[in-house]
């Protein structure tokens, strides 16, 4: 698993766990069926509130990616593949803040395109 | 907002002299984590004391949340009113008894190689935490109190009693009030963020979005009127102002310049806010 939460954002620490562990499960590094780690192991180990992640996990059971049990911990039940719709709105959304980086320094939409033809290419 | 584990109300208090609070209000919420921050002397630690009643006030009153015990209040800080000649077992022993706490878990000091056979007085300021923290978790706090330990102790000794707090929050519910200036490590533990000047607070928030509210924007040179500016940091002819409350229209005046800040530099920059406005006053 990777997860990050970066102390600089001004995302709220609950929405950094639930965003980069929805990228796990679309990502498919976790699958249907893997256990989740409890709630106070991974707030120790991101040094977090436990409410912050209950709160996460709360998130990611309505959006249907997790189910837990209360005491017996949580379960990813999502299938990859299942919305093509939602890989593509998290893949938009890195490159909206890629987009606005370019921009900042400089670099209309021609550069921009050459670089990414340029990158897929040869990388 | 859950109902109130502790408040005050009307708060007064001085020593000698010197008065900390006229009229102090504030009520903390069961089950929250709240860090108080603010420049020495902002009357941080005495309220701290006076609402583990270390500390008596000479007018107004520390409400208790009804059923909540004072053995059910844990209050930390560096100076540990321990028996400095006994073994760490008998003050165990003793401690368990005066609070009736169910049992004594002694995994704390044993990752530190400590037996219970040493005396309190050879132990390091660590050690001392450490040992203080075992003492009162036995305890089953409903509400700890926790005064400006963290930059005493190592970093693997704060990764300690970090990691032991966080478990004691996931145990059971737990009420939890900090005072710190350190606040590199335990940056997302709080979720309720305060700082209090001049015997009063000049900041509640949300930790949760007080950091859209606060960025940090460079100028070269003059820092332009209409700035809500909290504080200046400058070198040479750069000046870095802190910008409070941040909002939209700031944004399209001044396009993409604003730079996201952590908590730890934001609590930073409204005590360097709260040492400016003295100097003008």
């Amino acid at each position: 698993m990777n997860l990050n939460i970066d102390s600089k954002s001004p995302l709220p620490a609950y929405q950094q766990v639930s965003q980069s562990l929805r990228l796990e499960i679309v990502s498919g590094r976790l699958r249907e069926g893997d256990q989740l780690p409890s709630i106070r192991d991974l707030a120790r180990l991101l040094r977090l509130n436990p409410n912050t992640v209950a709160k996460a996990y709360y998130t990611l059971e309505q959006e249907g990616f997790i189910a837990g049990r209360s005491g017996s911990g949580s379960w990813v039940t999502y299938k990859p593949g299942r919305s093509d719709a939602l890989r593509r709105a998290m893949l938009e959304d890195e490159f909206r803040g890629f987009l606005q980086k370019a921009m900042a320094l400089g670099f209309g939409a021609a550069d921009i395109k050459k670089i990414v033809a340029r990158f897929v290419n040869h990388e | 907002m859950n109902d109130a584990i502790i408040s005050v109300a009307n708060l007064e208090f001085a020593f000698k002299r010197k008065k900390v609070f006229q009229g102090l209000n504030v009520i903390f919420a069961q089950g929250e984590s709240v860090v108080i921050a603010g420049r020495n002397g902002a009357g941080k630690s005495t309220l701290l004391r006076c609402l583990a009643g270390v500390y008596l006030p000479d007018r107004g009153e520390v409400r208790l949340a009804a059923g909540l015990e004072r053995r059910r209040i844990g209050y930390i800080s560096d100076s540990l009113s321990l028996f400095e000649d006994w073994p760490l077992e008998r003050a165990i022993a003793f401690h368990v008894r005066t609070f009736g706490a169910a049992a004594f878990d002694d995994r704390l000091l044993k990752n530190l190689g400590l037996s219970g056979r040493e005396r309190i007085r050879q132990l390091s300021a660590g050690e001392r935490v450490i040992f203080h923290l075992s003492l009162i978790l036995s305890q089953q706090p409903e509400l700890l109190l926790i005064d400006e330990i963290l930059h005493l102790i190592d970093p693997y000794i704060r990764e300690l009693f970090i990691d032991a707090l966080i478990e004691s929050m996931a145990s059971r519910p737990v009420t939890v009030l900090m005072v710190n200036h350190t606040f590199n490590d335990i940056e997302r533990i709080p979720e309720r963020i305060m700082i209090m000047d001049g015997g009063g607070f000049i900041l509640d928030e949300s930790a949760e979005t007080l950091p859209q509210k606060v960025k940090k924007i460079v100028f070269r040179g003059d820092v332009p009127a209409g700035l809500p500016c909290l504080f200046v940091r400058e070198s040479g002819h750069i000046r870095e102002c802190f910008v409070y409350p941040f909002g939209k229209g700031l944004s399209r005046r001044f396009s993409g310049q604003f730079q996201d800040i952590g908590l730890a530099e934001i609590i930073k920059a409204f005590i360097g806010g709260a040492y400016a406005q003295k100097r003008v006053d």
